[in-house]
């Protein structure tokens, strides 16, 4: 089906309760309806024509129409479509049906949506906060357009505490994070165990929102929120950083020039390329396989420097502007990078022909961190996970941008289900990665690596873009808006929703795979808002708060 | 089969011979392009505050002490080296050096400031020929951040007050 198809069928269903559609450049549309039956129409789009979710987004449009807009955004991967459901939402009394029961992915977003904005997702199955800090007062909503972005809420209550859910009868509550050796980052697991095994745990997270998206709508400017982006993650910048500017380019349609795209798709394979074989690494040090940890990252190390003699820095390659690249890969460039991979995939070969056939590690990672086909459906799994499970989405195949379209390759999949699976998806995608470099390298063409921007960007226009991360896919939305910064810019990054499917994956499995499988799916969690200290002589444990901490280190 | 996978993987460690570098004492050469603190030249300056506009980390403020006198200082706190003041820079004052190694106890060994005199100028931004609309000046006219507090002040006092674009978000000085 197409666009207009799928439009067609919708209308024979709903009639006239779908109020706008608008079919867009680069295969997207949007459809505009009736709130009453969103529910209804989310349960057509995901069931009846298998749609993947992508994620929810709440909008305050409260001074442009008096209301908020809640958009639903799915993707259909075979028909390579992205479509955005939206509905407008009364501005007094703002609610919105839930779709949790019927897209149990949705589960976090709306949550979200609840906490930064006050739309309430009635009916949710979890109704229980989730990004905000305990402490902060209830009915005061940060992302909401009248509340400054430097503000401090009144009546912050430094002690109320998080409420943790019961355990289950005959479970013994074991604590996993947020300080943990093998988590890199802050998140909190509240696992309950019998015996050896995880019968099921609790996830508190969100311990260092920085409040990113709301500094993009109300301080930043379009040229400077690239910059921004890129420190959402620290292993996957430049995804982040080319999402946001295709997501403005995509709602305005500035065409970013060929050669420009030709170097996007190259430096996303170079950060795919250090990502993977970090990831191996870190895998075979969780297994206790420290040699091949370190034989990875001796073989990464070559990519970092060319990477950084391109972009003038290892890891932040600060590469877009909407509409171009700043940075351009002379031709000395093209024959260093060609000798960097061609090293990379020998060196690489010797490293997959060894471990594929290694038995032991076979052993540690058969059967663990369990997520099949229908766990990638209802929780919208995505990147290695899916693939690793039997399900081909790529969004590089399936939704092609920069300059994936020119270029051939394969997906990579397996039917493992398991972290086995998830390590020779990565494995070989290295060398789907080596490919589509090469191809770039040798079709690149001359010319700008900007394009020209002579207007202001227009108002109120809706952009989205998805990006291939080495995770899955990240999601970028974006409404443009007044004074040269967007009016909403959304973020879905891939580990929001491949998180969401660990409780499962660890359910009914040793307690000791638990580092393993959550480790398989690549999290990639941020930094911290509090700190412990225990007093030796005492042993008296006391928790300093945000302020007592500034006082204690002034930074000023 | 393990047992090959292990000889394999030995063979490895023997080809890859050593590869730690030895830093400190030999640093790493920096490449070409390498993006490092960014130095200021004073006498190459015009003052027209195009990089403290286009600085994503709002590291660099301006302030109007009077008619002639402009300081511009740079802050080095949380600059994130992404070289867009050097890009927009129109005389190019501004270079990112390849000076990495910048941990220190004085914030001052980073951080730079600069006294320009600004002649007969009306400062209403002007001298700044932005490369695309999304660089142009959105605050013009005298600037008064807060150097004390290492703030940026949004609002602009000048003969500009009607001009609304500057006035998103309020904070006034006193």
């Amino acid at each position: 089906m197409n666009e207009g198809e799928i439009i067609k069928y919708l209308r024979n269903r709903f009639g006239n309760k779908i109020r706008r559609t608008d079919i867009c450049r680069d295969r997207r549309f949007y459809i505009n309806v009736d709130s009453d039956c969103l529910k209804d129409v989310c349960k057509v789009i995901f069931r009846d024509l298998d749609a993947r979710f992508i994620t929810s987004i709440g909008v305050d449009e409260r001074q442009y129409n008096g209301g908020f807009l809640v958009a639903h955004n799915f993707a259909f991967d075979s028909w390579k479509l992205l479509c955005s459901l939206q509905t407008n939402v009364d501005g007094d009394s703002p609610s919105v049906q839930s779709i949790t029961d019927i897209v149990p992915a949705s589960n976090w977003a709306e949550r979200e949506f609840r906490d930064l904005l006050g739309i309430e997702p009635v009916g949710h199955i979890y109704p229980k906060r989730l990004v905000l800090p305990d402490g902060w007062p209830d009915g005061v909503y940060p992302l909401r357009k009248d509340f400054p972005y430097d503000s401090v809420p009144e009546g912050f209550d430094e002690n109320r505490s998080f409420k943790f859910d019961d355990a289950p009868p005959g479970c013994v509550v074991v604590p996993f994070g947020p300080f943990h050796p093998t988590l890199d980052e802050p998140a909190h697991f509240r696992l309950y165990v019998e015996g050896e095994m995880v019968r099921g745990c609790e996830y508190r997270g969100f311990m260092a929102h920085r409040g990113i998206e709301k500094l993009g709508e109300s301080v930043l400017t379009y040229n400077e929120i690239p910059m921004a982006a890129e420190r959402i993650c620290g292993i996957c910048g430049c995804v982040h950083n080319v999402a946001y500017a295709q997501a403005v380019e995509n709602a305005v349609g500035i065409m970013p020039p060929p050669r420009s795209e030709y170097i996007r798709t190259i430096m996303l394979e170079l950060e795919r390329l250090h990502s993977h074989l970090l990831w191996v690494g870190l895998a075979c040090h969780i297994s206790g396989f420290d040699t091949l940890f370190m034989h990875c990252f001796r073989i990464r190390e070559p990519v970092m420097w060319i990477a950084e003699k391109i972009s003038g820095n290892r890891k932040t390659y600060a590469l877009c502007l909407i509409g171009g690249v700043r940075w351009d890969i002379t031709e000395e460039l093209n024959q260093e990078l060609r000798e960097v991979i061609g090293k990379l995939e020998t060196s690489w070969r010797e490293v997959v022909k060894a471990v594929e056939k290694d038995s032991n590690l076979q052993k540690r990672t058969r059967g663990v961190g369990i997520a099949d086909k229908k766990l990638v459906k209802e929780s919208a799994l995505l990147g290695p996970v899916a693939r690793a499970a039997g399900v081909p989405i790529d969004s590089r195949r399936d939704h092609p941008y920069a300059a994936y379209n020119r270029v051939e390759f394969d997906v990579v999949v397996s039917d493992f289900c398991d972290v086995w699976g998830r390590l020779i998806v990565r494995m070989y995608e290295v060398f789907e990665s080596i490919k589509i470099i090469r191809q770039c390298l040798q079709k690149i063409e001359p010319g700008s690596i900007q394009a020209t921007i002579t207007d202001e960007i227009p108002v109120g226009r809706f952009g989205m873009s998805s990006v291939e991360a080495p995770r899955g896919e990240c999601h970028h939305f974006v409404i443009t808006g007044e004074n040269n910064r967007p009016r909403r810019w959304r973020v879905r990054a891939p580990t929001y929703q491949n998180l969401q499917g660990v409780p499962t994956m660890i359910k009914d499995q040793q307690l000791a795979d638990m580092t393993l499988a959550l480790a398989s799916i690549d999290p990639c969690f941020s930094c911290t808002d509090r700190l412990e200290t225990v007093d030796i002589k005492t042993g008296k444990v006391r928790v300093y708060s945000a302020k007592e901490l500034e006082t204690l280190f002034l930074w000023r | 089969m393990s047992f090959i996978s292990k000889i394999r993987e030995t063979l490895i460690c023997l080809k890859a011979g050593r590869v730690t570098l030895p830093y400190p004492y030999q640093p790493r050469p920096a490449p070409e392009k390498f993006r490092g603190r960014p130095i200021f030249d004073a006498s190459k300056c015009i003052g027209c505050a195009g990089c403290a506009n286009n600085c994503p980390a709002r590291e660099i403020l301006v302030l109007d002490i009077c008619q002639e006198i402009r300081i511009l200082k740079y802050l080095g706190r949380r600059c994130t080296y992404c070289g867009r003041c050097a890009d927009v820079c129109p005389e190019n004052a501004i270079t990112m050096s390849k000076d990495y190694e910048t941990a220190t106890n004085n914030i001052a060994d980073i951080q730079q400031k600069l006294e320009l005199f600004m002649s007969t100028c009306q400062r209403c931004g002007r001298c700044f020929k932005e490369p695309s609309p999304l660089e142009q000046l959105k605050l013009k006219g005298y600037r008064f951040d807060d150097l004390a507090n290492e703030r940026w002040i949004f609002k602009s006092k000048s003969y500009l007050d009607n001009f609304k674009v500057s006035d998103d978000i309020h904070i006034e000085l006193d």
